[in-house]
């Protein structure tokens, strides 16, 4: 619909993932101009739409911010997959379509002959991406699950927490966060590839595989001489001090890493305890690993007296590493992302405006462009059947009276 | 051979973006690894197998050829000069201006090459306020915003024990990289790709950054409507992302475990207490409670907020009882909302992920590694992991040969 050379103009998606991993590779081609039509069921709310943030802090079906986020710029219909009219909907989309994207439980496209063996002969060359959790073969392909599950298949869960506690995992789903990243290059190569030789492929990405690139120099080590990495708190092993300290009011947080001698030398001045520098107790990075309780009690009784913002800015002067923790509310007044233009604003048909994560990358001649919100349930579901695959009155209705389109 | 065989990469980056370069080579692309004399900070981050060589650079620098070559010096940037104006790619992750301050940033070598798509992931971005802030993954990850929320009861913020916040900026660098790379297939030109790992981070939040932002500071994972008033915040997700325990103590170490309520996941609720109770584990009444429905019940004061703690304490006995191992068959076979929390050995020994051939070896006799494999799986020529990460300066002859058509 825009002029200008966009890096995906006149591509066709069809997405019929759902949640986070399998979405948030479509929001991406959208972002740089692919057509993108979700499709998801009108009768069963998708998980993303459960998951908050919401508009105004309460649910709804059409303020899930999460699923705002991941659907940017696509357009929505909603289909009834049970029934094999929306089946037969689906078809037709594909015999148009350059990719389709899938995130069912391995299996499920199968039972609706929705695979790619059934697909490609619709559609000789389309690109097929299916990702889900375990991957679609190997004993455990049919385990079900969400990210907090991928997060525990793939080792992450046992990577975070307090050495005296037990793990707590990674802050959410995060095989949902890793996976698309893989998912999306692994499309785009096949993209490609496919420009050069005409030549189509099924794509099979397991969100735990992917995820545990992640931990490819664990997984070395463990091979390479039998070492199990373990949850360390807030520790670093070549860096002291290195924490998270409270500061003056309610629930603020800085973050401090000293790299260096040097470092430590200059925070020990700041923190006014400029006898610390030359204490030999503290000397080498290995005496402060040794004492770095002792350390953590040191920079936090000097914090507990500091505002966050200040401490940050102070630190940072003399080329400390230091930040406040982010929260959705000092994310939204830090002159960085605001720099980055990283809240982006769209009208959004029942809230006024919404708001989503900029494009993760900055292209400087073909910026992404974020052309509308996350459809609401159903938005174009007209407008793909009669102005995309061209049905008459009577085939909407058909459809529409079977419930095909619920 | 790969889906990118056709392309040469020049990747400048240390650990701050060697893993975007790993992954297009994965894919078949040619990856010439730049280094300093001295050698790549990477080579210096942990962990360090016994002869002490770094474990992230074997398995970051993988599958790459790799040249040593001081960009302080004339001699030096001229060769890489000469490598980028032949290049398809470049990735830097150098901190914003030291690369132009080289004459090797990006309007330098468009200057060559106007084909080329330069990449650079920086901390904070290529400019900006922040632009030239001291970092480290815990600053980045405070920067970007999952620190913050990420409690334990009374304890601060914590990370992720491994480091992460590089890798997740080095994997966007791959992708916008390529995002480019279809604009060039249409217009022959190349540009430049900023990435900010804080930008990179901060979708690790699952859009909570976003929460104020739409009026909802306290970013509320899952309130239903019904059920808000009995009983406060009521994660129905099914995702585990907003509710209380989900790690329990089992004879080997812990599985991660959700007793969901609601619709989209109750019912792996309801099958894992009819498992229970086929083991004589819980009563009828525990039994016959409907997940799916719980919210409402609970507001009706049908189920109350007791009975969903006796729930839990039968849980965590039953749990105590059972292996890793005996969780996973069975949230195979019952369709539960369970796994084993996989310690990195449990990763290595896995049948699934031996069965899929998942780990593969790469290099000689002189340095063997194992690595994870492919990031996806397909029956076409896509995938090629096969080279350990060069030796400091190991391909300085044969590149310069190839690629600059000079003899060593």
């Amino acid at each position: 619909m825009t002029p200008e050379l966009r890096p995906f103009s006149g591509l066709k998606v069809l997405d019929l993932s759902w949640v986070v991993a399998g979405p948030a590779v479509g929001r991406v081609l959208a972002d740089y101009g692919a057509e993108v039509i979700r499709v998801e069921s009108g009768t069963r709310l998708e998980t993303a739409r459960l998951v908050g943030p919401f508009h105004g802090g309460s649910f709804a079906p059409e303020a899930s911010v999460c699923y705002g986020d991941v659907n940017a710029g696509k357009l929505g219909m909603t289909l009834n997959l049970k029934l094999e009219a929306a089946r037969d909907v689906v078809r037709d989309l594909v015999r148009r379509s350059d990719v389709v994207i899938e995130s069912f439980s391995p299996g499920v496209m199968e039972r609706w002959q929705l695979d790619y063996e059934h697909l490609r002969e619709l559609n000789p060359a389309l690109i097929m991406l299916s990702t889900s959790l375990m991957g679609q073969t190997g004993r455990y392909s049919r385990f079900a699950g969400y990210g907090n599950i991928g997060g525990a298949m793939s080792g992450f869960q046992s990577l975070v927490g307090w050495p005296d506690r037990p793990p707590l995992g990674p802050y959410g789903p995060y095989s949902d966060y890793v996976a698309p990243r893989f998912s999306l290059v692994a499309l785009l190569a096949a993209l490609d590839h496919r420009l050069e030789t005409g030549e189509g492929c099924y794509l099979d990405v397991s969100q735990a595989e992917a995820t545990v690139q992640f931990l490819a120099p664990q997984l070395a080590d463990y091979f390479a001489s039998g070492q199990v990495a373990e949850r360390l708190g807030n520790r670093d092993q070549a860096m002291a001090p290195h924490g998270v300290y409270a500061c003056a009011g309610e629930d603020s947080w800085v973050a401090i890493a000293v790299r260096s001698e040097a470092e430590w030398h200059r925070l020990a001045g700041l923190i006014g305890r400029p006898e610390l520098a030359g204490d030999s107790r503290f000397a080498t990075v290995a005496d402060r690993l040794a004492r770095a309780e002792e350390l953590d009690a040191i920079v936090g009784a000097w914090t507990a007296e500091q505002v966050a913002g200040d401490v940050e800015s102070l630190l940072q002067g003399h080329g400390i590493p230091a930040h406040i923790t982010i929260s959705s509310t000092n994310a939204l007044a830090d002159p960085q992302f605001a720099h980055r233009g990283h809240f982006v604003e769209l009208p959004h048909p029942i809230h006024g405006t919404t708001v989503v994560h900029s494009s993760r990358y900055r292209l400087s001649e073909t910026p992404a462009i974020t052309a509308r919100a996350a459809p609401t349930l159903g938005e174009h579901t007209e407008y793909v059947l009669r102005e995309i695959l061209g049905y008459d009155d009577e085939r909407l209705r058909t459809l529409e009276g079977a419930g095909s389109t619920a | 051979m790969g889906f990118l065989d056709s392309y040469r990469i020049v990747d400048f980056t240390d650990e701050r973006g060697l893993l975007a370069g790993r992954m297009l080579a994965d894919l078949g692309a040619d990856v010439i690894q730049v280094e300093p004399l001295a050698g790549s900070s990477a080579r210096r981050v942990g962990p360090f197998d016994p002869d002490g060589e770094s474990l992230y650079w074997q398995a970051y620098a993988a599958n790459k050829r790799g040249v040593s070559c001081d960009l302080d010096r004339p001699e030096g940037r001229d060769a890489a000069r000469r490598l980028c104006a032949e290049a398809d790619f470049v990735f830097e992750s150098e901190s914003p201006g030291v690369m132009a301050g080289r004459g090797l940033g990006y309007d330098d070598i468009r200057a060559l090459n106007p084909r080329v798509i330069y990449t650079s992931i920086t901390p904070f971005g290529s400019d900006g306020p922040k632009a030239s802030y001291a970092d480290t993954e815990l600053i980045l990850w405070a920067a970007g915003g999952p620190l913050h929320a990420h409690r334990d009861g009374d304890k601060p913020p914590v990370r992720i024990s491994v480091p992460q916040a590089y890798l997740h900026g080095a994997a966007d660098a791959a992708g916008g990289a390529l995002v480019a790379h279809f604009a060039r297939r249409q217009s022959g030109l190349g540009q430049h790709v900023d990435v900010a790992v804080i930008e990179s981070v901060t979708q690790a939040t699952l859009s909570r950054t976003l929460a104020t932002a739409v009026g909802d500071p306290q970013g509320s994972k899952m309130i239903a409507d019904e059920a808000k008033v009995a009983v406060g915040k009521v994660d129905q997700s099914g995702s585990g992302s907003g509710t209380a325990q989900t790690k329990w103590p089992t004879l080997d170490g812990f599985v991660e475990l959700h007793l969901a309520m609601g619709p989209a996941a109750g019912q792996f609720t309801n099958n894992f207490f009819a498992w229970l109770h086929d083991e004589g584990a819980c009563d009828d009444r525990l039994a016959a409670v409907d997940w799916c429905t719980a919210p409402a019940l609970l507001a009706a004061g049908e189920l109350t907020l007791d009975e969903v703690a006796r729930a839990r304490s039968v849980t965590g006995a039953f749990l105590a009882r059972r292996t890793k191992q005996e969780v996973m068959e069975a949230s195979l076979t019952r369709k539960l909302l369970g796994a084993p929390v996989y310690t990195v050995r449990d990763l290595a020994e896995s049948p699934h992920l031996v069965e899929r051939h998942f780990w593969v070896e790469v290099g000689d006799a002189e340095r063997r590694r194992v690595l994870p494999g492919p990031f996806a799986r397909t029956a076409v020529d896509a995938f090629s992991v096969r080279r350990r990460a060069p030796r400091l300066g190991e391909h300085n002859a044969e590149v310069l040969g190839e690629v600059l058509g000079l003899t060593a």
